[in-house]
């Protein structure tokens, strides 16, 4: 299923987890609540086995693609593709929300750099990542937040393979949180909705790596229509205990050293997750 | 003045992406549930396998047109310009993705030339939202002939392109070869002592104007690149005439208008009037009847210059 063992991909979440709060606390800002609740669905995709991309050559024709939607959660795309070998995690810290560097605030379209879409507005690149996989043999991934679906034309993009084209090589991943930045999310019947539009919907723990690699690999087979994957996730998982799953950490990083402390602490006395 | 019939611009374009569909295997074109006033259903009926529509959501075509020209396409997104208002994040997005791509919008019923829909659907300021997104060339055609020629060159190489195009059938007046280069603006016709400076379908309106005025009287630039903006061209002509009167279909503000304001503010203050529309919504009405009750016919610019030259 993947393309290193399951004990390596948890020592690889773990240290991207440290990485993102120490990238974020250094920033002083940046939106670590959003990122770490990314972590497993975003390895558990580029180290699926069917998987593919080439760091030395970021615009292959061939490689998968995976936009990011919610922008705001670019610091772990960073890390990751750092990881992949895009660049070395050095730049990342030293280069993290600074000018004119690759690794801003939200992220510039690079494809160098592995960084498939310019992202800000929230549900726009659902919308740009859908339109791509009609001229793409490959399959394209899309990550985006329960947050976002509030916007009326993300809900909109579930109809809109019956109206076009159904893209087989699509899918959706929501990034189901229930938080947004200043309140709760609550997107009611939205799986039903989609599977009413004859999308293939999965519903699994956005934290389970062996739940979400079984997934990609149902999205990547299915020949006739997208795919929703509902992802139900932690809002800072595997940061601060006190604060997972709370609202009120939206785009705030740990304020002073004691609250950096207490998210390494969270983080290392769950141990690798 | 000589003229060769009578075409719109949106026509015109429909018929040219006829013509670029057979010559880029590549080229999408995308509508917003309006391909029968765009005139983009003369491209999906010829290539019905290449033409997208999301229906009537604008801001989803503009997003998928986003994600197609990404994956190297040579893209075109059509619609009526008013409608374009939904999708102004999605403009927006789609320029932050960067210009290495081929991406085109274009409007079609710009201007009160819409004509009896009403100020409801009078896109008078597409010019102006146009103009505040970086990388975006944002271009207006003359007549249907310089819309042909301008497909032509913007489709050959990569770019973020606006195409405002209209309604009515309006003059031919361009006679082949026609030259267009991006940011280039066209001295049409010789004078000193005012400087006429139009854009889109009014550029005729322009000439028409200047050959009443008399010969020598009115140097007549035409604006076919708003932005980039040819200044240099723009300069010269104020140095020799001293006075300058800009003039389209589209509100004083954003428009022409404060852009050849705001470079010869910048480098060589002149003397300016204005042939446009004030700040308001406007009403239904006949386009020559809407053109007259707004002020921007022929015959009040050819008023304004000797007004102004009187001073």
């Amino acid at each position: 299923m993947f393309k290193i063992t399951h004990q390596e991909l948890e020592e690889k979440a773990f240290s991207i987890r440290r990485d993102l709060i120490e990238l974020i606390y250094r920033a002083r800002s940046g939106h670590l609540d959003t990122s770490l609740s990314l972590v497993e669905i975003w390895l558990g995709l580029v180290y699926s086995d069917f998987f593919q991309y080439d760091p030395k050559n970021g615009a292959w024709e061939d490689r998968d693609r995976v936009f990011l939607s919610e922008g705001h959660a670019c610091p772990l795309q960073y890390l990751i593709n750092a990881e992949l070998g895009y660049y070395s995690v050095n730049d990342v810290f030293t280069g993290f929300r600074k000018p004119k560097t690759p690794f801003q605030g939200h992220s510039i379209r690079d494809l160098k750099c592995g960084l498939e879409n310019s992202n800000g507005s929230l549900s726009i690149g659902v919308w740009q990542a859908y339109g791509h996989s009609l001229e793409t043999k490959r399959s394209v991934f899309c990550i985006a937040g329960d947050g976002e679906f509030q916007e009326p034309s993300s809900q909109a993009l579930l109809s809109v393979p019956h109206y076009l084209k159904p893209a087989p090589n699509f899918t959706l991943i929501l990034n189901d949180n229930h938080l947004a930045q200043d309140s709760e999310v609550d997107l009611g019947p939205i799986a039903d909705v989609a599977k009413l539009y004859n999308w293939q919907v999965i519903q699994i723990d956005g934290h389970d790596l062996n739940a979400l690699g079984e997934a990609y690999l149902q999205a990547y087979n299915e020949q006739d229509r997208p795919t929703f994957l509902v992802c139900r996730t932690i809002k800072g998982k595997g940061g601060d205990p006190e604060n997972e799953g709370r609202l009120g950490h939206h785009g705030k990083p740990p304020q002073n050293d004691d609250e950096y402390r207490n998210y390494i602490a969270g983080l290392e006395a769950k141990g690798r997750v | 003045m000589e003229t060769y019939g009578k075409e719109s611009l949106r026509e015109a374009f429909g018929h040219a992406l006829v013509d670029a569909g057979a010559k880029w295997d590549d080229l999408r074109v995308l509508d917003a549930g309006t391909s029968n006033s765009t005139y983009s259903q003369f491209f999906q009926r010829t290539y019905p396998e290449r033409f997208y529509t999301p229906g009537i959501n604008e801001p989803g075509m503009v997003g998928i047109a986003t994600g197609i020209a990404m994956a190297g396409n040579r893209v075109v997104a059509c619609d009526m310009s008013v409608f374009l208002h939904h999708a102004y994040a999605q403009i927006r997005a789609a320029a932050r993705q960067g210009s290495d791509m081929h991406f085109i919008i274009a409007a079609s019923h710009t201007g009160i030339a819409v004509g009896p829909d009403g100020g409801s659907a009078h896109d008078l300021t597409d010019l102006a939202r146009m103009r505040l997104v970086p990388g975006f060339n944002v271009l207006t055609p003359w007549d249907g002939a310089h819309v042909r020629q301008i497909v032509n060159v913007i489709l050959e190489e990569k770019g973020l392109y606006y195409v405002r195009l209209n309604r009515p059938k309006v003059p031919i007046f361009l006679k082949d070869p026609i030259s267009f280069e991006i940011g280039k603006a066209y001295r049409l016709r010789e004078g000193n002592r005012v400087t006429i400076i139009a854009s889109g379908d009014k550029v005729y309106n322009a000439l028409e104007a200047a050959e009443q005025l008399g010969d020598g009287f009115a140097d007549v630039i035409g604006i076919a690149t708003l932005e980039p903006l040819d200044t240099d061209t723009i300069i010269a002509s104020a140095k020799r005439t001293g006075r300058v009167i800009t003039y389209e279909d589209h509100l004083c503000v954003g428009g022409l208008f404060e852009a050849v304001a705001g470079v010869l503010a910048l480098h060589h203050p002149t003397p300016m009037r204005r042939i446009s529309l004030d700040r308001v919504f406007t009403t239904s009405g006949d386009p020559d009847e809407l053109a007259e009750l707004y002020g921007i016919t022929t015959a009040s610019l050819v008023k304004e210059c000797q007004d102004f030259t009187k001073s």
